[in-house]
Order: structure tokens, then C-alpha cells, then sequence
């Protein structure tokens, strides 16, 4: 019984080499669920235009979100792991505060847009929609990051 | 070979920017709102071609420019496609209009997509190849 699908492989899809455009996909994959993300926000924030319906300060969330994406797909892999020639500004140990810093303000967004949306909409007697914009922004940026730093090799780069 | 694709894909052209107008001017609708995705069509090859000037003189088979390059570009293009439904979510627009726009955007980004693929190849890219 155990292993029963250890013989079970995905089709093999032999006429394009994935291999060679692994980074093209993911970056292309996490460019649709960013850009995705913002225009739910968008969305939103032009049906439900009055500030009762969606506090204009919801909007923190998304922006730094945003900044975490473009600080935490700053440095590379290789700078994180002091392999590269140039050092950088910062050098390895700066790399690693920076990557640090980008992902406490990552998860932070994340917390707060969960937090938006129970507290100001779920829990409220009031239409969700604004609030599961603001959450499905803070996630679809979020999975963008993760797919933009770590579906993408760095051995294609050499 | 070469010029028979310039004139398919002129055609292809013609036909999404049909669409958009069609979307505008249409009695029923007659809104020229949706007429701004023309921007979006032609910033989109811009990163593309910035990426490729940063990095001529690289052999690697990819580099972070060039992925960052596919990230915007593939966020102009959806924006290309939010903005019209954007539109139509706030009755700017009529969701038939919409969707003739949507349909024209298709067209015209295969269009766009289809230049690079017939005239994009080629070692040595020159800025002067037509």
C-alpha cells in the first residue's frame, strides 16, 4: 500500500526544453498574479469609491507590499550566500538584513490585510467585497514574490 | 517569406485595432474611454528592448534584466486587459464594449507577439532590420 503512485510521472512533454525557460515562465507567472493583485485593488477601489465602504489607508497595505517585493528581489541568491565577485554596497551580511527586512514587511502586509479584512469588513455588518480585495492584493503579491525569487534559477544567468 | 508575414500580420493589426474601435464608436456605446489601452500596446515591447541593449554583449541564456523585462511586460499587458473591465465595472463603458476591446487587445498583443517572432531572430540585432 504505501507507494502506491510512486510509479505515477507526469507526461512527458518533450518538443520544448523547460529546463532552459524555467525563468521566463516563473517571471512571467509572477508578473500576472502581481499586476493581478493591483488591479483587484483597483477594482475595488473604484466601485466602492466612498471612504465608509473602503478607508483610504486600506491601501498601505498593497503599497508596502509592493516595496517588499522589489526589496526582497534586490539582492540574489548568490549575494545572500557571499558567492558573487562584487560584494555589493552592503556585502553578504547587508544582503542578508535586507532580505530580512523585506520579508518582515512582506508577512507584515499579509498579517494586516488578513487583520483588515475580519476586523473592518467580516466582522462588520457590511458588504466584504473591499476587504477581500485588500486581502487578495496582499496574497497574489505575495505568491508574485515567492514565484519571482525562488522559481527562477540563478545557474541560467552564468 | 519575410514580407508575407509583414502583410498578415498588418492585417492581424488592422483587425484588433477594428475591434477597439468598434468597441468606441459603435452607436450603442460611443464612449472613447477605452481608446487609453492604445498606451498600454505601445509601452509593452519597451522593456523588452531595454533588456535586450543592457544586455547585448552577454551570452548567458538569461539574465535578471530580461526576467524583470518579461515581469513588466506581462504587467502592461494585463493591465491592458483590467482597464477595460474597469471601465465597464463602473458603467463607464457597456460590457459589449468591453468585450469588443478585450478581443481587439487579444489580437493586438498576438500582433505584437508575432512581430518578435518573425523579425525578432537573428544574432546580431540590429536597430535597423526593416
Amino acid at each position: 500500500m504505501a507507494g502506491f503512485l510512486d510509479n505515477v510521472r507526469w507526461p512527458e512533454w518533450e518538443c520544448i526544453d523547460w529546463s532552459e525557460r524555467r525563468n521566463a515562465v516563473a517571471s512571467v507567472v509572477a508578473g500576472v498574479l502581481f499586476s493581478a493583485g493591483w488591479w483587484v485593488m483597483i477594482d475595488a477601489a473604484v466601485v466602492y469609491a466612498k471612504p465608509e465602504q473602503l478607508n483610504p489607508a486600506f491601501h498601505t497595505c498593497g503599497v508596502f507590499s509592493t516595496l517588499a517585493f522589489f526589496m526582497i528581489n534586490a539582492v540574489s541568491n548568490a549575494q545572500v550566500r557571499g558567492d558573487s565577485y562584487e560584494s555589493g554596497c552592503l556585502g553578504r551580511t547587508g544582503a542578508r538584513v535586507w532580505l530580512f527586512i523585506g520579508f518582515m514587511l512582506m508577512f507584515g502586509s499579509l498579517i494586516a490585510s488578513m487583520w483588515i479584512l475580519f476586523g473592518a469588513y467580516v466582522t462588520q455588518n457590511t458588504d466584504v467585497y473591499p476587504g477581500l480585495a485588500v486581502f487578495f492584493q496582499n496574497a497574489l503579491i505575495f505568491l508574485s514574490t515567492l514565484i519571482y525569487k525562488f522559481g527562477r534559477t540563478e545557474e541560467l544567468w552564468t | 517569406l519575410s514580407f508575407t508575414a509583414l502583410v498578415l500580420l498588418s492585417f492581424s493589426g488592422a483587425i484588433g485595432l477594428t475591434f477597439l474601435m468598434l468597441g468606441c464608436a459603435l452607436e450603442d456605446y460611443g464612449v472613447y474611454w477605452p481608446l487609453f489601452v492604445l498606451i498600454f500596446h505601445a509601452i509593452s515591447p519597451i522593456p523588452h528592448f531595454i533588456a535586450k541593449r543592457a544586455t547585448y554583449d552577454s551570452d548567458a541564456t538569461s539574465s535578471a534584466c530580461r526576467e524583470l523585462a518579461y515581469f513588466f511586460t506581462t504587467g502592461i499587458v494585463v493591465s491592458a486587459f483590467g482597464f477595460p473591465v474597469i471601465l465597464a465595472r463602473v458603467a463607464v463603458i457597456k460590457w459589449g464594449a468591453c468585450g469588443l476591446v478585450l478581443a481587439g487587445n487579444a489580437v493586438i498583443f498576438l500582433t505584437i507577439q508575432g512581430f518578435f517572432l518573425v523579425f525578432g531572430r537573428g544574432d546580431d540585432f540590429s536597430w535597423e532590420q526593416w
